[in-house]
């Protein structure tokens, strides 16, 4: 379970878009959540992953802190689901043909509105 | 990427510096495959991504123009899309949100409680409860056995200090009631529930409750045996190393390890491991070679 993790310096090495007075306002608005330790804050490639993509919408929409944090909370909701749906298909696809026609028809059903 | 970097960015050779920074922003805002799912879009990021990377610095860039490195050769290690790891099913970052979304069905399907089904009628009164914030934290080794305390930087700059049970492990949940998000009216503030990591040590070994070290002894202690002090987790403690030790040999040291939630502690086991003196000398030497003519052994041989 334990990762590989990047110091506070490492991330701002990797990351050259980010300067660290914006990494310092992206934790304290909880933007980016890194692991604590005694040495200070470690960040996991999935927080390495989460500061590009915040550089990218922070400069191309010009994002503060705030919206940030509610743009990012969307997308976590996003890719949630998508993940969640992901193993629902997977699911689905290993049942029998019958099962997957008969949940193919109860979801048009649900979803698809006809007029 | 494309062989061109400029025409992955829709610039020509004489754009600026900020025109390039631009032309990138831009097509990161259409086409960040956070953001768009389209796999056209995908492409289109990566080769600008790429084409970013090689010509934001001005004097890579020249370099580049006067053909010194091409496009591929500067291709940065391939670059991780949050979608990757948001993706999974422990995404740290998904809060719980007791939505009426999948994870409710997910639930449901395998018996779990009803997510966030209790607080949704709280969003009727002006008083809610604040919500849960989730943090890791990492500690070392010894922390985690003995239990003890340690500190932690809240988001908002404020540090608290945090009680480590003793025998903590890797994957537990701490919970500091009170110290999640500010409630609503008079809803009591969430709680922060703190997920432990224990990090490796290159000493400790851990197996569930059971640890291993690693002993060094001299080559005098292994043949003729000897009490020797070994690090335990409560402290130094005499061994005793039993006459003619091998390299490997497992030594357990009873109720020596970590406590499990039953409260009995596990065992730690030593590894010897025979260490040669820094230098052999002559009078060495010199034994080893009259020992071996008369008392030649063969330990590869099957027993």
């Amino acid at each position: 379970m334990t990762q590989p993790h990047h110091t506070l310096a490492e991330t701002l090495e990797a990351i050259s878009d980010l300067t660290p007075e914006q990494l310092e306002r992206y934790i304290r608005a909880g933007v980016v959540v890194p692991v604590q330790s005694e040495q200070g804050p470690l960040f996991r490639d999935i927080d390495l992953a989460r500061l590009s993509l915040v550089v990218d919408l922070a400069e191309g929409y010009h994002l503060d802190e705030e919206a940030l944090a509610l743009v990012l909370s969307l997308v976590d909701q996003l890719h949630g689901l998508r993940g969640d749906m992901r193993a629902i298909l997977d699911a689905v696809a290993r049942e029998p043909v019958e099962t997957r026609v008969r949940l193919k028809a109860a979801i048009r059903e649900v979803r698809v509105v006809t007029r | 990427m494309a062989d061109d970097p400029y025409k992955a960015l829709g610039l020509g050779k004489n754009a600026s510096q900020d025109d390039i920074k631009r032309a990138y922003r831009r097509i990161a805002k259409t086409d960040h495959p956070d953001l768009n799912p389209d796999p056209a879009a995908h492409e289109r990021f990566k080769a600008a991504s790429s084409a970013y990377d090689l010509l934001k610095d001005p004097e890579q860039r020249a370099r580049f123009d006067r053909g010194e490195i091409d496009a591929q050769g500067q291709e940065q290690p391939q670059r991780h899309y949050y979608r990757e790891y948001a993706e999974s099913g422990d995404n740290p970052y998904r809060q719980p949100h007791g939505f009426d979304d999948l994870s409710d069905v997910f639930s449901d399907l395998f018996g779990g409680r009803a997510g966030g089904g209790g607080r949704r009628g709280g969003a009727r009164s002006f008083d809610m409860r604040g919500p849960d914030q989730r943090f890791t934290l990492e500690i070392d080794f010894m922390t985690a056995a003995r239990g003890g305390s340690t500190r932690i930087t809240m988001p908002d700059g404020s540090v608290l200090e945090v009680k480590i049970p003793e025998g903590a492990h890797d994957g537990q949940v701490i919970r500091l009631r009170g110290k999640g998000g500010p409630g609503m009216g008079n809803g009591e503030p969430g709680d922060a529930l703190l997920t432990l990591i224990v990090a490796e040590d290159p000493d400790w070994k851990r197996d569930g409750n059971d640890v291993e070290t690693t002993l060094p002894i001299t080559i005098d202690e292994a043949v003729l045996g000897g009490k020797v002090e070994a690090q335990t987790i409560d402290g130094p403690v005499m061994l005793t190393v039993p006459r003619g030790a091998s390299s490997g040999q497992k030594l357990r040291l009873k109720g020596r390890g970590i406590r499990g939630a039953d409260g009995r502690r596990g065992d730690q086991h030593v590894v010897l491991k025979i260490v040669m003196p820094p230098r052999v000398d002559d009078e060495l030497a010199r034994f080893i070679e009259e020992w071996r003519q008369n008392h030649a052994y063969d330990p590869r041989r099957g027993k």
